[in-house]
């Protein structure tokens, strides 16, 4: 059955979940915000629907009042039907009904989702007495069933264990299955796989699409990733500020958008595949053959009491040129960040060593190593904790400047508005604080800082990670113009591979600490050798429905012949 | 949630998620005016304020400091007899029609005017508790800053000593340090001040060491930035919130270790008097001349609760989550 | 888990000695302890001087008077333990022997009512934000926290006291009294339980239905000078405690946890009706009394062994909850026996003593009366110490617990549990509850030390000789001894309290074990 024919089937059947002019405020200390703006929107039995938008679109704020769980400050105008029942009209108990039983969630955040101190089963009997499913011993083997259903191995005894004890992609299976668990109409998926790996998120995303195709359950999606919505949905609804500009099926919203919003936010997702040039102009190719970084035999290893020392990183060797961008890819717990802090000198290195322009990082001492240092830029991860909360941009921008004793204060001025035109930030943002700027613009600014001394070498760990993705697109795209005009050599280090692909000469791929495989960007991601590669590439979505589905059947096959399981959901277990 | 602030005009051609800097207005504020802003905002704490300024301010005028003569006319050492119209020494404070009398606070069994007492009284707790809190809190804030930053052995140090804390009652450290330095009330509040602080460098170093995680301190330290530099200029400034706080927590609770050992009668001796003194001297006199009983305590709970209501005005101010509108 | 207690009680020791060595030091430089002697006109001064300072040790250094000191102590080991003699040559280890029993009853019971008191309002207050029980909570709990104990204490004992010696003669309510309180009461419940204006106004006419008809009915039976509450009501207190608990623990559906309560309400039932004459039985000779005692811990024993049984057999596959349920139960239901046996002969005690709050001592002296009179008597003596020192500690477990159920209902797993569509009440008890208690184990320890601070202070006020009074007369004659026999007692309580809540905390937080 292709897709097409399925979404006329659904259509036909009642939708199980129906926004109707949804309308959201919220009070806040700034004054009122408009969140939702006459939202209209229906999920059918057997149907993903998915809602896209960036921060600040209201998407969550539409999927909370599903559930009627918006905070106290909220006031909500239209109506939203769950299961035929109104949830405005609804009084505590009717709603605690619903909840779990007619319409169920799962939530972003795996780590924080599930009760410390509760073992993983009584959490999933939980919903099942609440709502007069099963009771006692028959909860209890319903719940591990679920949880082999989701495909937890050793469910038995997982059942028995504390959320801690599981991994991230485990709890979030165990998120599913607790959401499962009373048979629910429809499942609202707050960007559920956001927070994972993306190996696991293509598991988690199979095992989703079984729900609907062997539970006829309605699904809402929520996310922004354009892949993840390829990958999964059949309807399509893009919100902007709180309204939907376009909806339609994915081939017709993500092949043929027509509201320029949709334009823009899909001309914003990189291409795994398309190479260089995907924002504003390509990276120059390079040109030195000296070595701005030679990192040879590379052992980090972090203490542990009682137990002999975790290896972080083990026996590392790669090198960037100048002007080359080398991209550091893996999942988490590689050891790509441990990279690129131990280059800057912030944790220390067990063994090896890693040479900056020719003098070794973890020999020099004192002077020296300041000397060192100041070729290095870094730009972090996270724009909200990358700035000091208490420091003016201004003075951020000029600190590497005080510290190594560049220049007098008018030089430094004038050395801060240069950059600030480079990032294209107004001159104003000198005397702002960060709290007073957007994510993309606290980004800004952490890249300027990084430029102030005109490194030779920056490292970017994760720096566009957690932007929507159309900042995303202009912060790379400024990075891009930045390393053409500096010719600085970057170690950038990143999760998503359509990231690296759009700008690194070469790339280095990482697994548990150990390099797996390295080359040009063109070897690597094009034709990659190693099964760990192959699998990486396999599990990354492309925000294109029709090669999206053929990608999924091409990682099926590889799976199959890798000896692994599609992850689904395993209905024998439920049937039972 | 959102934070959705871009003005309607933006929908039309750019379709950006980027909020537009506003030009239209150079004016920036800092955290800490935006806290002032919350703070000078929270009614309770305000009121406090001014009723604990207005406090220091009688307990100091009235009977003057040192040589500086004050505006009250009475000596608290003097007797002064027969000048109260009331029997037993009664005050003659008067609220409708408001009159202060001869003795507002009424006088003691000897005809000392109690104004004056309870006035000096309250000199003597204020100087020791602000004394105290100023003390503890430079000291627990170095030490706990430099445990949480550089770890190792300061780390442990404060740690044992925090053991050792929790099995001496602070009372009983003060009791001991009064019975010892109880004539020379700076010396006192000094060395009180002195075993006060480690519930301060406990926290400092809880704050310190999750700041040190924190990426901006990673990017100063990644530049070569000194590490004195980097806690004077990254660490403590946003610490501030929990060292303001929890020094003016620190000035309530040492007004009432002072009080509670001068009632045990290792504090303050006379002929110098403290609120905790007044109350121990005349405890027994409760059912025969009240007000010796209640003025004192009235002041000792007045001004503690002042203080207590500024720091729990100045943690919402530091840390708006806990309050909605 | 071993190994973490023994690592624990060895750094415990420790920090015992430091502490003994620091408070020596500080205690003999303190002042002068031939003050007394020096100023007197005594025409044997010299010798008297001579004597105190051979007596004390006072011409050695410091090291070697401790060592004395300590080589005494180190013989606890053996079981002969010798903690030295004070400056009138009496020793140390009686005084501490008599002194430590009155002091350890009263900071126990202190913090125990503290804890229980203060996180239940502190719950309260929490789930029921910017209501007006919150402000009014808050609002006292500042008070509390700015109380100087002291002045709080003699307040109590000038007012409270009195008024209620004054009282208790005749021990009628005015009709105003009764209509008075039932609408505080009602008002208070009101406030605390909240809800629709519907339930609010139902909530408000039964409490104050209650309160008020309870009150007139007392009054007519003049219940304070005989009050009894006897088998019948024993029991259906029980039973109504058992359904309480089964509530609040996992609900009527889970018929192992409600079958685990309910025998162990049976047992206890059964067990009281069998014990009570036993209990009840007239004693006079002092030498029959620690046999009374035995009995009663070896009831109360009985009890939670018989609720762990009952939670484990019948428990099931919620062996853990039902065992839990059921020693709740078995604690709620001793507690209320006690109180029957108490208040049972709460009459014949009256009789003997006509005002029954004191203000003064730990037991009234030379007091020979029936086993359970001393019983009542020791009881009365400990209701205003335990409230002046209760307060702080009170105020501190209210913002404490606020703050951190605060803290837990911000937390995903909550939305988790409430988008299962959990009803309010078990997301409060079941999931937010414990993560919340967490925190407050480490406060304990902290709180601990400042009660037994307060209890130097509270033991002033109300003439108690106990380990305070041990600790101010040391202090006061610059004697080393009696201080350290203080300190030994009280470090060694706080070690000890320390130590349970590290195991708390274990037993709460699985992450920990794990």
């Amino acid at each position: 059955m292709t897709t097409e024919t399925k979404a006329n089937d659904a259509m036909s059947q009642e939708a199980v979940l129906q926004f109707k002019d949804l309308d959201v405020k919220f009070k806040t200390e700034f004054g009122r915000v408009h969140a939702v703006k006459g939202l209209t929107l229906d999920v059918r039995p057997g149907e993903v629907v998915a809602l896209v938008g960036e921060s600040g679109s209201g998407k969550s704020v539409t999927a909370t009042t599903a559930l009627g769980l918006l905070p106290g400050n909220a006031s909500i105008l239209g109506e939203t039907i769950v299961a035929n029942q109104s949830i405005g009209k609804l009084n505590g108990k009717q709603m605690r009904n619903v909840r779990g039983n007619h319409v169920a969630m799962v939530f972003q955040e795996p780590m924080t989702a599930l009760n410390p101190v509760i073992r993983v089963g009584e959490q999933l009997t939980e919903a099942m007495e609440v709502h007069g499913v099963a009771f006692g011993k028959e909860a209890w083997a319903r719940a591990v069933d679920l949880l082999k259903a989701v495909g937890i191995p050793n469910a038995e005894r997982r059942a028995k264990q504390y959320p801690h004890e599981l991994s991230g992609g485990m709890r979030q299976r165990v998120v599913i299955a607790m959401a499962l668990s009373c048979d629910p109409a429809v499942i609202i998926a707050d960007e559920p796989t956001t927070a994972l790996d993306v190996t696991v998120q293509a598991d988690i995303l199979d095992l989703l699409r079984s729900l609907k195709d062997k539970l006829n359950t309605g699904i809402l999606l929520i996310t922004h990733n354009m892949g993840v919505v390829a990958d999964m949905a059949d309807r399509v609804a893009v919100m902007f500020k709180g309204e939907i500009v376009e909806q339609g099926t994915s081939e017709e919203v993500l092949l043929h958008p027509q509201h320029p919003y949709t334009k823009r936010l899909l001309d914003a997702v990189p291409h795994l595949g398309v190479g260089h040039g995907q924002f504003g102009e390509a990276v120059n190719p390079v040109t030195s053959t000296e070595k701005a970084l030679e990192v040879e035999n590379f052992v980090v290893e972090y203490k542990r009491t009682g137990k002999k020392p975790f290896r972080a990183v083990d026996d590392v060797t790669f090198d960037c040129r100048r002007g080359e961008i080398v991209g550091l890819v893996g999942e988490s717990g590689s050891g790509k960040s441990t990279i690129g802090r131990a280059l800057l000198g912030l944790i220390p290195v067990a063994s090896g060593q890693a040479k900056v322009l020719g003098s070794d990082l973890t020999k020099v001492k004192g002077r020296e190593l300041k000397e060192l240092r100041s070729r290095i830029g870094v730009i972090f991860q996270d724009p909200a904790a990358s700035l000091n909360p208490r420091l003016p941009v201004g003075d951020v921008i000029a600190e590497p400047l005080v510290v190594h004793n560049r220049g007098n204060a008018e030089s430094r001025r004038q050395r801060v508005y240069e950059l600030l035109d480079a990032v294209r930030l107004p001159r104003s943002a000198y005397n702002r604080y960060p709290h007073e700027l957007s994510g993309g613009q606290r980004q800004r600014v952490s890249i300027a800082r990084a430029l102030t001394l005109s490194p030779d070498l920056l490292v970017a760990d994760e720096p566009t990670s957690a932007l929507d993705v159309s900042v995303q697109a202009s912060v790379l795209e400024m990075f891009t113009e930045l390393q053409k005009e500096f010719g600085f050599a970057c170690l950038f280090i990143s999760h998503d591979l359509a990231v690296i692909d759009s700008l690194a000469h070469r790339v280095v791929v990482l697994q548990y600490g150990k390099v797996v495989e390295k080359g040009t960007r063109e070897d690597v991601l094009l034709s990659a050798q190693e099964e760990y590669t192959q699998r990486l590439l396999a599990a990354a979505p492309v925000p294109d429905p029709i090669e999206q589905a053929r990608r999924r059947a091409e990682r099926h096959a590889l799976l199959e012949s890798l000896g692994d399981r599609v992850a689904e959901i395993d209905t024998r277990e439920l049937d039972q | 949630m959102t934070d959705n602030k871009t003005p309607e005009t933006a929908h039309g051609e750019s379709y950006s998620v980027e909020d537009v800097l506003d030009q239209t207005t150079d004016k920036s504020f800092s955290q800490g005016q935006l806290v002032l802003r919350r703070f000078l905002r929270h009614k309770a704490a305000m009121t406090a304020l001014v009723v604990l300024v207005l406090v220091i301010l009688l307990a100091f005028t009235s009977i003057g400091v040192g040589p500086i003569p004050g505006w009250w006319d009475k000596d608290y050492l003097q007797f002064y007899v027969g000048t109260n119209p009331n029997p037993n020494g009664a005050p003659t404070l008067q609220l409708w029609p408001f009159s202060i009398g001869e003795h507002p606070f009424g006088q003691d069994t000897i005809g000392k005017d109690y104004f004056a007492l309870v006035m000096r009284g309250a000199q003597v707790s204020l100087f020791i508790a602000f004394t105290v809190g100023i003390v503890a809190t430079l000291l627990g804030t170095t030490i706990g800053s430099i445990a949480g930053y550089f770890r190792g052995i300061t780390e442990s140090l404060l740690m044992r000593t925090t053991d050792l804390f929790i099995i001496i009652p602070l009372l009983i450290l003060a009791a001991v340090f009064g019975r010892t330095f109880g004539a020379n009330v700076p010396l006192m509040a000094l060395m009180i001040g002195l075993v006060s602080w480690t519930g301060l460098a406990r926290l400092v170093r809880a704050e310190v060491l999750s700041l040190r995680e924190r990426e901006f301190v990673s990017a100063a330290r990644a530049i070569g930035t000194p590490s004195t530099t980097i806690i004077r200029r990254h660490i403590l400034p946003n610490a501030l919130g929990t060292i303001i706080v929890n020094a003016t927590l620190g000035i309530s609770g040492a007004i009432l270790v002072e009080t509670a050992i001068s009632f045990l009668g290792f504090g303050v001796r006379a002929p110098d008097t403290s609120l905790g003194l007044l109350i121990q001297t005349y405890q027994n006199a409760l059912t025969t001349r009240p007000w010796l009983f209640w003025w004192p305590g009235i002041f000792i709970l007045t001004i503690a609760l002042c203080v207590n209501f500024i720091g729990d005005g100045l943690r919402d101010a530091f840390d708006p989550r806990q309050t909605v509108e | 888990m071993l190994k973490y207690v023994a690592k624990r009680l060895g750094q415990s020791a420790l920090i015992l000695l430091l502490g003994s060595v620091l408070i020596f030091v500080l205690v003999i430089n303190s002042g002068d302890p031939l003050e007394d002697l020096r100023e007197s006109q005594d025409p044997n001064r010299e010798n008297r001087i001579a004597q105190r300072t051979l007596a004390m040790g006072l011409d050695k250094p410091w090291f070697v008077r401790y060592a004395n000191w300590f080589s005494g102590v180190a013989k606890c080991v053996i079981g002969q333990c010798d903690l030295g003699t004070n400056r009138e040559g009496q020793a140390v280890t009686a005084l501490v022997a008599s002194a430590a029993g009155s002091t350890l009853r009263l900071v126990t019971l202190a913090t125990l009512l503290a804890i229980v008191v203060g996180v239940t309002l502190g719950i309260i207050t929490a789930v029921r934000q910017y209501s007006g029980f919150d402000y009014a909570m808050t609002f006292m709990a500042f008070v509390f926290f700015s109380l100087p104990v002291f002045w709080f204490a003699v307040l109590l004992k000038h007012y409270a006291a009195i008024q209620f010696n004054d009282w208790i003669p005749d021990a009628h309510f005015s009709p105003t009294t009764i209509i008075v309180a039932g609408i505080v009461a009602a008002v208070i419940l009101v406030a605390a339980l909240g809800g629709s204006w519907k339930r609010r106004l139902i909530t408000f006419l039964v409490t104050f239905g209650i309160v008020s008809g309870v009150l007139a009915y007392f009054d007519a039976v003049t219940w304070f000078r005989r009050p009894a509450v006897g088998l019948p009501v024993y029991i259906l207190a029980t039973i109504g405690a058992a359904v309480l608990v089964i509530i609040l623990t996992s609900g009527f559906q889970n018929p192992r946890v409600r079958n685990a309560v309910g025998a162990t309400a049976l047992v206890s039932i059964v067990g009281f009706v069998v014990m009570r004459p036993m209990l009840m039985a007239p004693r006079e000779d002092p030498a029959t009394f620690s046999g009374a005692t035995w009995m009663l811990l070896g009831c109360f024993a009985f009890a939670i062994v018989a609720a762990v049984v009952a939670g484990q057999l019948l428990g099931g596959f919620s062996r853990r909850q039902a065992t839990l349920a059921s020693v709740v139960l078995a604690l709620i239901s001793s507690v209320l026996a006690f109180a029957d046996l108490m208040l049972s002969n709460w009459s014949q005690y009256i009789a003997v003593i006509s005002r029954p709050i004191p203000t003064i001592a730990a037991e009234t002296p030379n007091f020979q009366s029936t086993y359970w009179n001393h019983m009542i008597d020791t009881a009365t003596h400990l209701i205003l110490p335990t409230m002046a020192l209760m307060v702080i500690s009170i105020a501190s477990y209210i913002r404490y617990t606020r703050a951190s159920m605060l803290e837990v209902l911000r937390q995903d797993y909550i939305r988790t549990a409430r988008a299962k569509g959990i009803s309010e009440r078990k997301v409060i008890t079941r999931h937010a509850l414990r993560n919340a208690l967490i925190p407050l184990a480490t406060i304990v320890a902290f709180d601990f030390a400042g009660l037994i601070g307060g209890a130097v202070i509270t033991e002033q006020v109300f003439g108690w000789k106990g380990m305070g009074d041990l600790f101010q007369t040391g202090l006061r004659a610059v004697d080393p001894i009696p201080v350290m026999g203080f300190f030994l007692v009280a470090g060694g309580a706080a070690v000890t309290m320390n130590l349970i809540a590290d195991l708390v905390y274990a037993v709460l937080d699985p992450r920990i074990a794990g």
